[in-house]
């Protein structure tokens, strides 16, 4: 039967190239983009839910850019820069890079801990535990059998989407504010919103499925199939985050619940939602902490090795490339010793992390643009009038939304 | 010499002393082994790109300008040729590849120089140095004198641009040009020269390419400190192979600096007669003729014709290092006499080598010093020098390559004496000496404020029990006890198989640290109850002490358990980061418990 047969080896096609950009878009649905979402419920309700429908096609374009600047190039995000810009705004970046990604590592490890504190288990356990499980898997497995790993933990998202109808919303009421823009005109609000733009277009999420594009060795050709993948790793992951939103504005909000991180949005949805809608939360935010963990150091040391022209490579020893394997063990042990310093403001350090990162957003951008409208570097893969004027316009409103968190914070708003 | 990354950005100025434009790019024609600059490319007003040729233009160029020969209205401008390339655009920044594709380094920068009024392109930057250069200049400067306090200044890292190849002007990757094809045309020398530039990983991928001979020669010509790590790299069966194919003296020089295990394990994997002659050299002391002599030499005697010694050396000559002189011996290799190859070449066939025998022969003893051997050698120019024993006994010759080796060498440790940088040599070692311990000496220093940092958090858990503080010195000792321990272990135990596995060693250590754990908690215990603390207090530090002991026995000996490479190639980080590392853990560890007890627990 031929056709059968066909349909299985485009099947096995597909197959070979899925991954990096369902683990690109999960890996951004991490504990402090869990924590953004559940506030962003709690205190708004579902106003926030049209920003969120917004963002996606903008989300969905970005990581398709990067992965076709990986297919076509077949070098990292980090690379392209030093190339194009050279070695000053090369290092600006990098800087920016590990310094919003050491951050947002601690706020990872926070989620660990919130996680599995509410099944009861101490910080002083659990953190130095996963810190020491996060490490042996990137340092232990080989690439394909942590791509297998963090694939599985992925799909626990699924647990937010359960958590969601057993939070039995107001299906109607939802439908409308997907559509219908509402704008509380607060400080509070606008704040939210830059947290809401950083953390669901984070950075990092660029870089890292530019490179897992370029590990897997996907050609243009390919890319035909591979960007569909990226495409709906993005869109999956604006699902997850729209869910959670449901969620906590379904339970929390009518409630008047004021909560601050995913943690407590978690403990806050047992006595609303039952226990099981606590747990598959909490298991949710420690998949996604513990996920977000493992890539974001090495999404860092492999951009910053590539940048400078340091050899890299999870297949490499400490001998052969000290500065990678340096980079990733010390950021990951240094976020797990951050937690347990005791009476740490966490929510600021949080904070901190997706101001960087939001701050960082625009600039990255407009590199990603130069480079990809470059036809001596893509050829004739640059891009049409429609990603131009959809991406320039995440660009402008993301710079006019750090403008005002800017304009605001020295104000002394928010 | 001139950097790419400081000319740009330079003011080009014309031969009225105007301000032409800034330079923007430097365009050289390839094909060259050192390729010439050919163009310049410039901005002018309005940021307008132009270019000309460097030939008929440029008069002079220095470190703050480049100066123009005509006025700028003068100049006619020109296009980029076919080929010609230009540095900023298509080589800076750019990744240098080898041939199957793997990363090796970046082009920091590009060192550019000046030779009989042509700028010449000597090579890509890749190191440390050329990325601080294009930061900022006084960035590289600063960091250059820092590292020279400690002895050693920032190392340049240049590849020479004879080994590199574009791709036909594809040029998102500068390839090295260390291909298969490309590196057996190249000399032993210069592929030795690339070996030297590479990282130990590379170096691998380089030698597959490399058939045994091919690699003998390159490994003979690597310098002495890198020639040992090679071998030491390569399996054990090939480097065998390839040190079997090596002239004798240098084989027994490279097993000579490696470690004694493996040296053994190589020399018995070879033939019996080759690591006899290497086992033979290695027992001469370094720095002498015997040392540097080669075994392999073709003996005559006196009764033979010319004739024979002729087809002599044509069965022989293929394992002789030199046949220009043909030694003649009597008996058990007494050394009689000589001949020289002319001498072989110029006499009636028939002749008996008693005839034209020359008996006055130049010999050295295997215990004199190398560097007279050589100074000898070179007094009389000779090719090669006869070394005997006390007895007379032929023993091996002195090769005048090794001679020339050993000349540069003392040249090199006589110019340091002469210049009298040899005091400053000592002083410059004692800091790298100094700079190596106290590279440790701050990672215990930062430990250490980390330590108290990390005590100063607690300081309300040890107000109130300062019996806390008693256990902190046994806590840290603790943690480097086990630390070495499961090191040792893991080294003893050497080979992956050997170790017992994985499970049976977690029950074992989990089991251990538990038992160690409760004798150690009752220890404290009973000694502050003897000392008159509180129950509370007692029950907190001793139950802390124990969890301390239990937490830092399973993380000492899993973490490098699970850490090490399969591939047997040992342990390779630093095994005191881990013990220091490993103290800390548990200093925090004990901390956290005691104060969690203390507030938790009351009985």
């Amino acid at each position: 039967m031929p056709k059968l047969k066909a349909d299985k080896t485009r099947l096995l096609a597909v197959l070979a190239v899925i991954g990096p950009g369902i683990i690109a878009a999960s890996a951004g649905n991490d504990s402090g983009g869990i924590s953004t979402y559940s506030v962003a419920g709690a205190r708004y309700g579902y106003k926030m839910l049209w920003m969120m429908v917004l963002m996606t096609p903008a989300f969905i374009i970005i990581q398709e850019m990067a992965g076709r600047m990986g297919a076509v190039t077949g070098k990292g995000f980090a690379a392209l820069i030093r190339e194009r810009f050279g070695v000053r705004p090369t290092f600006v970046a990098m800087l920016l890079l590990l310094g919003s990604t050491a951050a947002t590592t601690v706020a990872e490890f926070a989620g660990v801990a919130a996680a599995l504190e509410l099944f009861g288990v101490s910080r002083l356990f659990s953190v130095p535990i996963a810190a020491v499980v996060v490490w042996l898997l990137v340092v232990r497995g080989s690439y394909r059998n942590v791509e297998k790993v963090l694939l599985a933990l992925s799909s626990v998202f699924i647990a937010y989407v359960v958590s969601a109808f057993l939070a039995k919303p107001d299906w109607l009421a939802v439908g409308q504010a997907m559509v219908v823009p509402s704008v509380v005109p607060e400080a509070g609000f606008i704040a939210l919103a830059i947290g809401l733009t950083g953390t669901t277009i984070a950075p990092w999420m660029q870089f890292l499925v530019q490179s897992n594009i370029v590990d897997k060795g996907t050609s243009i050709k390919e890319w035909r199939i591979a960007r569909f993948d990226v495409m709906a790793g993005a869109l999956v992951a604006n699902i997850v985050a729209i869910f959670i939103i449901i969620t906590t504005g379904a339970v929390l909000h009518p409630a008047g619940i004021a909560i601050t991180d995913a943690g407590q949005a978690a403990e806050a949805l047992a006595p609303l939602a039952g226990s099981y809608a606590t747990m598959l939360f909490a298991i949710g935010l420690l998949a996604a902490s513990v996920l977000s963990a493992a890539v974001l150091p090495l999404t860092a040391s492999y951009a910053i090795c590539e940048a400078f022209g340091w050899e890299s490579g999870l297949d490499r020893d400490w001998s052969e490339a000290p500065i990678f394997n340096g980079l990733y063990t010390f950021v990951i042990f240094l976020a797990a010793a951050v937690i347990l310093i005791p009476g740490l403001d966490l929510i600021a350090i949080m904070l901190v992390s997706q101001v960087v990162n939001g701050m960082m957003l625009p600039f990255l951008l407009i590199f990603m643009m130069v480079i990809i409208n470059d036809r001596r570097i893509m050829g004739r893969h640059v891009n049409g009038k429609f990603h131009n004027v959809l991406a320039w316009g995440t660009i402008v409103v993301a710079i006019a939304l750090t403008v005002l968190l800017l304009g605001m914070t020295v104000l002394g708003f928010g | 010499m001139f950097y790419l990354t400081q000319m740009l950005g330079k003011p080009v100025v014309d031969a009225a002393g105007e301000t032409a434009g800034t330079i923007s790019d430097i365009a050289i024609a390839t094909g060259e082994v050192f390729p010439r600059v050919t163009s310049l490319a410039f901005l002018g007003p309005d940021k307008t790109p132009f270019m000309l040729s460097w030939r008929k233009y440029v008069a002079a160029v220095d470190d703050d300008h480049v100066a123009l020969n005509v006025n700028s209205a003068d100049l006619r401008f020109s296009y980029l040729q076919p080929d010609e390339i230009l540095l900023h655009r298509d080589l800076l920044n750019k990744q240098i590849v080898d041939t199957q594709g793997m990363k090796v380094v970046r082009v920091n920068d590009l060192k550019l120089s000046e030779s009989r009024n042509q700028l010449r392109l000597l090579g890509a930057e890749v190191g440390a140095r050329g990325i601080l250069r294009g930061l900022a200049p006084w960035l590289e400067r600063g960091v250059d004198r820092a590292m020279r306090v400690f002895g050693k200044g920032l190392p340049e890292n240049l590849i020479a641009w004879n080994y590199m190849d574009l791709l036909d002007r594809d040029l998102s990757h500068v390839q090295l040009s260390v291909t298969h094809k490309r590196l057996h045309e190249l000399h032993p020398a210069d592929v030795a020269d690339v070996l030297e530039q590479l990282s130990a990983a590379q170096r691998a991928r380089v030698f597959e390419h490399l058939d045994n001979t091919q690699a003998a020669l390159a490994v003979a010509e690597l310098e002495d400190e890198f020639q040992a790590d090679v071998i030491d790299d390569l399996g054990s069966q090939r480097a065998s192979d390839i040190l079997e194919m090596m002239d004798p003296d240098d084989a027994a020089d490279v097993i000579g600096d490696l470690p004694y295990d493996k040296a053994e394990a190589l020399l018995r994997l070879m033939g019996v007669e080759e690591s006899g002659t290497i086992r033979r050299l290695l027992g001469y002391r370094e720095k002498t003729a015997g040392g540097i002599m080669t075994p392999e030499l073709t003996t005559v005697t006196e009764e033979m014709s010319l004739e024979q010694v002729i087809g002599h050396l044509r069965e022989e000559a293929a394992d002789s290092e030199t046949i220009y002189y043909i030694y003649v011996v009597e008996g058990d290799m007494h050394l009689t006499g000589v001949i020289s190859l002319r001498d072989l070449v110029v006499s009636e066939p028939h002749t008996l080598v008693g005839d034209i025998v020359h008996r006055d022969v130049f010999t050295v003893n295997v215990d004199d010093d190398q560097e007279d051997v050589a100074e000898l050698m070179s007094k009389y120019d000779l090719l090669a020098m006869p070394v005997v024993d006390e007895t007379g006994k032929l023993l091996g010759i002195v090769t005048v390559d090794d001679a020339l080796d050993v000349m540069e060498e003392e040249s090199a440790e006589d110019l340091a004496l002469a210049t009298g940088s040899s005091r400053s040599f000592e002083a410059s070692d004692a800091w790298s000496w100094l700079g190596r311990k106290s590279g440790w000496v701050t990672v215990w220093a930062v430990l250490g404020i980390g330590a108290t940092l990390l005590l100063s958090l607690f300081t309300t858990t040890l107000q109130e029990i300062v019996a806390v503080v008693f256990f902190v010195p046994l806590v840290i000792r603790l943690a480097e006890e086990i630390s070495s321990h499961s090191l040792a272990v893991l080294i003893e135990a050497g080979d992956p198989e050997d170790r017992p596995p994985f499970l049976q060693r977690l029950l074992v250590d989990v089991l251990v640290g538990f038992g160690l754990g409760v004798v150690s908690a009752l220890i404290a215990f009973g000694m502050l109850e003897a000392l008159g603390e509180s129950f509370d207090v007692a029950v907190a530090v001793g139950g802390a002490v124990g969890g301390t002991v239990l937490v830092t026995t399973a993380i000492g000996t899993l973490v490098p358990y699970l850490a090490l490479k399969k591939d047997g190639s040992g342990w390779r980080a630093p095994s005191v980061l881990f013990s220091t590392g490993l103290a800390a853990i548990g200093l925090a560890v004990y901390l956290l418990l005691a104060a969690y007890l203390k507030t938790n627990v009351h009985l």
